[in-house]
């Protein structure tokens, strides 16, 4: 396995007039697993196929390790290239389809019999050999899928958008499999992604594209915490984040034309600045919902309640604004029924009206999550493993 | 405005069942979500009411009148498909009115007009109204596919999964948007969705359907906390709901000592749950609990141990699989703000009033604890 560099990596297709992928930079760490997540069309596709070979570059560099791969052809710069799941030959035994590849490249019968026994060995699937894939569970596809893009020893493994053709459920649970093996394996990892809970459950860090740019780069809570832009807040987060405009006005954010105004704290002055208006972003777990007003509170009124069974989502209508909020179980709330929203500081995202960045480097207040624990809970109890 | 009233509807395509015996009560101004996977038998549903498919079987009352006989047309229903089926070249108005100018509902312009911009209005397009569709975001063309719908003023509305193209940010907010002009609609309604979280949200009950069964039909708290089979439970949350073979190894009056994930342990019961116990015939019983009852971390009330499979942070929450002491993997879903290392050991704890048991044989509920429901 290796580190991956990509320098001011560009691509420009033939009468388009903006790029495809525009100075990517990106430096992968060995053994890390990234995700380039965007929506379709903003060049998450194209980097991966640059980087596998596929597709051509049109400037910028990709180093696998130290060397240069820009030239090289794709059966030469170590990749493996894993696609959407199942893409297992039904007729062949897993061992076959284990072997395909390495049959196609010309190696020699016991070389490839010794590959094929060393990966099964790594992913544990030396059980599997001897099945067709019909006989395998969805979980041991996975797998199978991954050994078969692994058994050439690539530096880099690449994963285009594996998971997404499939049910809810698999899903999940292919999800799972799949940050399982990399943390027993820890090989240096590429998914592209247009779902934003597969690149956050899987991956150490996410470069979240758009329009062929990066916007942010980072671990995936510093991204859903502090997204950099307006953007990168909106595409992160289920239910979405609340993002609407405000302006100023005598120490308040104020939603025009509705009943929405905001007390500015001291803190969020620091950032507001002169400013006249800016967009506020609030996610729906950092609102809280209270029918007693507090000094800092915003009166208003419930329009929607949403029970979703282990949640509850209240919406409170401010002129063309609905801000949802989600809370825990409760059946206080109904339509109609006057409430108060109040926020933490370092639950505001801040973006300028114009450019969509966030107002901080850091955020607002705390600059990481407000606490985070690491389970340290080592016990005596008998496990069977 | 009418009821609706389904009595033994079914229908095969060839030997292919689409919906056998379905039978629903839809009352007046009811909304009701009808849920399932896909090829549940959903649309096949919708589209016997709406008279597009004739049923092998049974019979479709709208308000007291029977409409087995009637064409489509003379039904007084209105659909909104998945595909918004407008005229990409036509205006917002254009499209919202042009129901209003078919030979069998022609009004005057002036209340063509009127309607148009009530509903406009309502769905907050009435600033769009001239431009065409082809001008328009996903989210708006879905407003306008509804705005036509509404203006006939439809006995009843049948929506054949109107959000479930739109990207996931658009149908939260639109999910929410129609649930809060719900109100205002006033008309019954039959909403077709293979998204748990839109029967939820959206329905005054939810009809859950699979291979062309209705399986339950209750509110949706009902069909969320008490589902009526293994199968329902399933169909509601993701991750999904833990399933866990268990063997009762000792009873007292307010708790119940179990065998189950390789491990003994017990939890507390109520008196309801004490008699449902009593009536199993074997000691065999199916135990399921939700990844977010799951407690994680050594709080004095665990008592099952685990190590950690893997860990998914998703935001706000994250995404723990557990192996059990007997291998079964375990789901929990824990406050974002946690980490937790593979291959660590640790706790867990299933408190007793987030327990729904099941017949192990027949897979129907039995029964669970009162205390849920977000009671306050």
């Amino acid at each position: 396995m290796a580190e991956l560099t990509l320098k001011t990596l560009t691509k420009v297709y033939p009468q388009v007039q903006t790029p495809a992928v525009d100075q990517l930079n990106l430096a992968v760490r060995d053994g890390e697993f990234i995700a380039l997540l965007g929506p379709s069309g903003c060049g998450k596709s194209t980097t991966l196929r640059m980087i596998a070979g596929l597709e051509s570059v049109t400037a910028g560099e990709i180093r696998i390790g130290q060397k240069l791969v820009n030239g090289l052809h794709p059966k030469d710069r170590g990749v493996g290239l894993a696609f959407e799941n199942y893409a297992l030959y039904p007729p062949l035994k897993v061992r076959d389809n284990l072997a395909f590849n390495l049959r196609a490249h010309g190696l020699g019968a016991k070389e490839i019999v010794r590959r094929v026994d060393e990966i099964a060995r790594t992913l544990q699937i030396q059980e599997l050999l001897d099945l067709k894939p019909a006989a395998l569970s969805s979980g041991q596809k996975q797998r199978v899928n991954m050994a078969r893009a692994m058994v050439r020893r690539p530096s880099v493994l690449l994963l285009d958008e594996p998971l997404s053709h499939l049910d809810a459920r698999l899903r999940v649970e292919l999800r799972t499999e799949i940050k399982r093996l990399h943390a027993e394996q820890r090989f240096t990892t590429i998914i592209v992604t247009h779902d934003q809970l597969e690149a956050m459950a899987l991956a150490d860090r996410i470069a979240v594209m758009n329009e062929g740019k990066l916007q942010q780069f980072d671990t995936p809570l510093e991204v859903f915490n502090h997204p950099a832009n307006e953007f990168v807040a909106g595409f992160l987060g289920e239910p979405p984040m609340n993002i609407f405009r405000t302006v100023v006005d005598s120490g308040r954010l104020v939603i025009p034309d509705a009943e929405f105004a905001l007390p500015i704290t001291s803190g969020v002055q620091k950032l507001v600045g002169s400013r006249k208006e800016l967009k506020l972003g609030i996610r729906p777990w950092g609102i809280r919902v209270s029918q007693t007003q507090t000094t800092a509170s915003v009166p208003g009124q419930v329009t929607v309640v949403e029970d979703l069974g282990d949640e509850t989502r209240v919406g409170v209508r401010y002129g063309e604004i609905l801000i949802m909020s989600s809370i825990p179980v409760t059946r206080r709330y109904r339509p109609g029924l006057p409430v108060y929203l109040s926020f933490n500081d370092e639950d505001l995202n801040l973006f300028d009206s114009v450019t969509g960045e966030r107002l901080s480097e850091n955020g607002l207040g705390s600059s990481q999550p407000t606490h985070e624990t690491v389970e340290k809970n080592e016990i005596q109890a008998p496990i069977t493993r | 405005m009418a009821s609706i009233h389904l009595s033994g509807l079914t229908k095969f395509y060839g030997k292919r069942r689409g919906v056998e015996d379905v039978s629903l009560e839809v009352a007046d101004q009811e909304f009701l979500t009808v849920f399932g996977p896909a090829g549940a038998g959903k649309t096949t549903t919708l589209n016997l009411i709406a008279g597009i498919v004739t049923p092998d079987g049974g019979s479709i009352r709208i308000g007291e009148k029977t409409v087995d006989a009637l064409e489509p047309a003379d039904r007084n229903v209105a659909m909104v498909f998945e595909s918004y089926a407008l005229y990409p070249q036509f205006t917002v108005y254009q499209n919202m009115a042009f129901p209003l100018r078919s030979p069998k509902h022609r009004l005057p312009t002036a209340e063509v007009e009127q309607r148009v911009r009530h509903f406009a209005t309502m769905l907050k397009i009435d600033h769009l109204l001239d431009r065409p569709i082809q001008a328009l975001s996903n989210g708006q063309r879905q407003r306008t596919a509804l705005g036509r719908a509404l203006v006939r003023r439809p006995d009843v509305f049948l929506m054949d999964e109107p959000l479930s193209h739109l990207d996931a940010k658009l149908r939260h907010s639109m999910r929410a948007e129609l649930k809060e002009m719900r109100g205002q609609l006033g008309t019954t309604t039959i909403y077709v969705t293979h998204d748990y979280l839109e029967a939820m949200s959206l329905g005054d009950r939810v009809a859950v359907i699979n291979q062309g069964r209705i399986l339950q039909v209750g509110r949706p708290e009902e069909v969320y906390f008490r589902p009526a089979t293994v199968e329902v439970a399933q169909l509601f949350g993701d991750p999904e709901i833990n399933l866990v073979e268990a063997k009762i190894r000792g009873r007292q009056a307010s708790s119940v000592r179990v065998h189950a994930l390789g491990e003994e342990w017990s939890f507390p019961i109520t008196p309801e749950i004490g008699s449902a116990l009593d009536k199993l015939t074997g000691d065999s019983v199916r135990l399921g609990f939700r990844p977010v009852d799951v407690e994680v971390g050594a709080n004095g009330k665990s008592s099952l141990h685990g190590v950690v499979y893997s860990f998914e942070p998703l935001g706000t929450k994250s995404v723990l699989t557990i192996d059990s002491v007997a291998g079964q993997r375990i789901r929990a879903l824990v406050d974002g703000r946690r980490t937790f290392q593979v291959d660590r050991r640790i706790e867990f704890g299933v408190p007793g009033s987030s327990v729904i048991f099941f017949d192990p044989e027949s897979t129907r509920y039995l029964v669970r604890s009162t205390r849920t429901e977000g009671d306050d």
